[in-house]
């Protein structure tokens, strides 16, 4: 206690000639802060619009102000509860599944004792990552359409009768969101955690072998302990993306019959904002995103900071 | 203090969110509303810059051709920068377009997106002008409509005009499509019917087929006896196609059942000028029922509701197909141009309309013989254009002269087409081939299809405006399965196959064009966007329900939701205007 009083009180007063001594550090700094208010802070004037009847012509100061009328719409529409609903159901799914898949394959891939299979799997494995997901969804949709090689391999071994288009189904839109972020994220994602596990002290297994631990043992009191920082930063970070439960594939995997599972905030945005030519709504909707989205994260890092030594601020 | 380390701890935290959407933007989705429209517009702006530097590169070599750009929301093919016929254009007529289509998007995405954007294409076409109007896009024609008093009095009537005229008083855009010169030579059936391929009329011995249930009937017959191609391909009765604005293939087919012509929002009941609505009728639900029916019985694809239109296009083309509900232009230009390719016309794969209804002996009106006048679209100039004077000129040019449109529609003469001792223009099979190749379209044809374009006779009063209305192309064009078929049921056309009532239609019609342009403003609008929202989802599972008759329940339960009696409200107040 006594040392944090002393760090206190050592704290350089701010004069000219430090902030001369300092000018480097002040300018780059500068700089960054200039960046972030043009580039984070200064967009988000235009929240103001959701507030409004906002209308292209007019522009934001001239726009008549509705107070939260925009609001009130949206709660009161059943499909919004229901985006909402989809937006954490499918964030939650993803965030669970992308981790423990990279977790996983992390560790199996560390198991991989010769270098000349290890390399080539950990390339190949990360490179759906950069694919787009137009390509993505365009595999899956042919894929699993009715005459696709998933229905042709289930139907000659047997597990079903009939063809399933999964597309037509509710039921399953969100495993198959949850399976093509998986298919393309897991190799990229393991990457972070193959760094960390590398870099734990070898000794440690190599004490642990004279101890006459086997390869799971090792795993489950090395490795494991070994990652949980990286594996906590992580998940306190995509805890406030759990929101960003992704655009792209439920928009272009989405159609009518599953519209009630497909939508998430940003599409119900595009759909309002920009489709119908509300902009008022589309950025109230997207506000409230934002806000939930900030909400969780103080959340998360509160959670974290309580329970362990690790969190984001 | 604490008030200050909150504050720190809120900013940071907006900080860090706003960070991490922008580092996961490229794989994960783009969040906040504020980087949602910016981000797609990117993409616009890129397309539209990509374009510009064309346009820089290209008026630097031919000097003093004006260049345009042009974005029509509708899906196309882009002609190549070096077009020929796009050349001789720029030659002769000094302006050269350069056209971009959807990709991707929706037509109101799209158009939104170039609203939050700010910046236009020279020339636009969309489907949500009213929406352009409102931000203060568009350059008001009047006056230079004024300026050609030829153009203004041939392209359309007063009356007709003043459908343009929008609350502000101006006239901002106007629609290319559908003026008929001199004596009609209609004869395409460019409307939607139940389309079935001619093959399968062969076999059955060219049968009266009137109603929902002799139609299905055939096609059932049909696949029971042929169930593949000649080459094993496996026939498929009946598709649908449901893809987004597209869904009217699926959704409107009950105003015809029932014997009304395509208002397609809504129904007008002559009688009390009464606006009705399809969506719960009993006609509606009949067809429904014998949709659900099929789907049970397994004649309808099971992609129907889940394929792309581009996967729906490609289906078409493989000839497999035995019937669908379409329109003509949404499919026909792009399947029969690939049967002629393959060889699939000879096997009697074309699709001739048939003109169902409810009932046998009931009056059909799928056809619309007049001039459709939509007012909701057309062919307007932006205020980013940098010189409207000449780009209006253009678009009379190419209503107006001959010439210009000679070439557009038949191509350059002894290359594309010939012309015989009595001045009628004819083609080879070789020309007519060429035409039909899509390579060729790139490189050689320029049709600027969204610019004014006429039917009916040319000037030379002999000619067809369009090859596909020359008479004796018209019949040469065919193959010889849809020529016999033509012959068996004794007609010339298409619009003679599908025998539609010929009587003018009221001056409202049709009444999509007026419902196209609601927005959210008003309640009506708001439970139009909701109804479509509610068809998309609903009717789909209608027809894959499993018990019918809770099925549609279900969707009444939620089509009411929608608040329906708003919409048709504020669509009986439109009409009402005129009684």
């Amino acid at each position: 206690m006594a040392r944090v009083k002393t760090e206190k009180t050592r704290k350089i007063p701010i004069t000219m000639k430090e902030m001369k001594k300092q000018s480097f550090l002040m300018i780059v700094s500068f700089c960054m802060v200039v960046y972030g208010i043009i580039f984070y802070y200064w967009p988000l004037t235009g929240w103001i619009m959701a507030f409004q009847n906002y209308k292209p012509k007019k522009g934001l100061l001239g726009s008549k102000f509705v107070g939260l009328d925009k609001f009130r719409f949206l709660f009161e529409d059943d499909v919004f509860i229901k985006v909402i609903r989809n937006t954490f159901a499918m964030g939650v799914i993803n965030l669970v599944s992308t981790t423990i898949m990279a977790v996983l394959f992390a560790i199996i891939l560390n198991e991989v004792r010769r270098t000349w299979i290890k390399k080539p799997i950990q390339t190949i494995s990360y490179l759906p990552h950069f694919l787009s997901w137009i390509v993505v969804t365009g595999i899956l949709h042919v894929s699993l359409s009715p005459t696709g090689i998933v229905n042709d391999v289930l139907m000659r071994m047997g597990f079903i009768k009939q063809a399933i288009n999964f597309f037509a189904h509710p039921k399953y839109f969100w495993w198959i969101v949850a399976f093509a972020n998986c298919w393309k994220e897991t190799g990229f994602n393991a990457i972070i955690y193959f760094a960390a596990i590398t870099g734990i002290d070898p000794s440690l297994y190599e004490a642990a072998s004279i101890d006459g631990a086997d390869r799971l043992q090792k795993i489950r009191y090395i490795t494991l302990p070994g990652i949980k920082p990286t594996f906590l930063i992580l998940l306190l970070m995509n805890v406030g993306n759990v929101l960003n439960a992704g655009f792209e594939v439920q928009y272009l995997l989405g159609n009518g019959l599953v519209q009630s599972v497909s939508q998430t905030i940003d599409i119900y945005v595009l759909k309002w904002g920009i489709s119908q030519n509300d902009y008022s709504l589309g950025t109230a909707a997207g506000l409230f995103k934002s806000v939930v989205s900030i909400l969780l994260i103080v959340l998360a890092n509160g959670l974290a900071k309580r329970y362990s030594e690790e969190r984001l601020f | 203090m604490k008030l200050k380390k909150i504050t720190a701890l809120l900013l940071s935290s907006a900080l860090m969110v706003s960070m991490l959407a922008g580092c996961g933007g490229a794989a994960e989705a783009p969040a906040p509303a504020d980087t949602a429209p910016a981000d797609t517009t990117e993409a616009a702006d890129s397309g539209d810059d990509a374009a510009a530097a064309d346009t820089a590169e290209a008026s630097e070599s031919t000097g003093d051709v004006k260049e345009f750009t042009m974005f029509i929301t509708m899906p196309g093919s882009e002609i190549n920068d070096d077009n020929e016929i796009a050349q001789m254009i720029a030659d002769k007529w000094g302006v050269k377009v350069k056209e971009t289509w959807l990709t991707g998007q929706t037509a109101s995405e799209a158009t939104g997106t170039l609203i939050a954007g700010g910046e236009y294409p020279d020339f636009i076409d969309s489907d949500e002008m009213n929406l352009l109007v409102d931000a203060d896009a568009l350059v008001p024609l009047d006056d230079y409509i004024d300026k050609y008093p030829e153009f203004r009095d041939e392209w359309f009537t007063p009356e007709e005009w003043d459908k343009f005229r929008q609350p502000d008083g101006h006239i901002y855009w106007i629609n290319p499509f559908g003026n008929t010169m001199g004596e009609t030579k209609q004869t395409t059936h460019n409307d939607e019917a139940f389309w079935i391929q001619v093959r399968v009329l062969e076999w059955a011995g060219y049968p009266k087929i009137e109603t929902m249930d002799q139609y299905f009937d055939l096609l059932e017959r049909y696949i029971a006896e042929n169930p593949t191609m000649e080459d094993g391909t496996e026939n498929m009765a009946y598709t649908i196609l449901c893809e987004d604005w597209r869904y009217f293939c699926l959704e409107n087919a009950g105003q015809f059942l029932a014997g009304y012509p395509n208002d397609g929002s809504v129904i007008v009941n002559k009688s009390n000028m009464t606006i009705e609505d399809y969506n719960t009728s009993e006609d509606t639900i009949q067809y429904f029922k014998k949709l659900n029916e099929e789907y049970n019985k397994g004649f309808v694809d099971p992609e129907s509701f889940t394929q792309t239109y581009d996967e729906y296009i490609a289906k078409l083309s493989t000839g497999r197909v035995l019937g669908m509900v379409d329109q003509w232009w949404d499919f026909a230009y792009t399947v029969n141009d690939v049967f002629k390719q393959t060889g699939l016309d000879l096997k009697g794969c074309n699709y001739v309309p048939l003109g169902l209804t409810t009932k046998e002996g009931m009056e059909n009106r799928w056809h619309t013989y007049d001039d459709t006048v939509n007012q909701a679209s057309g062919i307007a100039i932006t205020t980013d254009c940098e010189d409207p004077e000449a780009a209006f000129k253009f678009i009379v040019d190419c209503a107006m002269d001959q010439e210009l449109h000679d070439l557009r529609w038949w191509g350059v003469k002894d290359v594309d087409y010939n012309v015989d001792d009595n001045g009628l223009y004819y083609r080879t099979d070789e020309q007519r081939q060429n035409w039909a190749d899509t390579s060729y379209q790139a490189a050689h044809r320029c049709q600027y299809s969204y610019f004014p374009q006429w039917h009916g006779t040319s000037r030379d009063g002999k000619n067809a405006n369009k090859p596909e209305e020359q008479p004796s192309e018209f019949m040469n064009d065919m193959a010889k399965p849809l020529k016999d078929c033509f012959d068996a049921y004794g007609i010339t056309t298409y619009p003679q196959m599908i025998g539609s009532v010929q009587e003018t239609n009221g001056p409202w019609f049709p009444m999509y064009s007026y419902s196209n342009n609601f927005t959210t403003e008003t309640p009506g609008g708001v439970a139009w966007a909701k109804m479509g929202e509610c068809k998309h989802e609903w009717l789909p599972k209608v027809v894959m329900a499993k018990d019918f008759d809770k099925g549609w329940g279900e969707y009444m339960d939620a089509y009411e939701a929608c608040k329906p009696e708003d919409f048709l409200a504020e669509m009986q107040e439109i009409l009402d205007t005129f009684k």
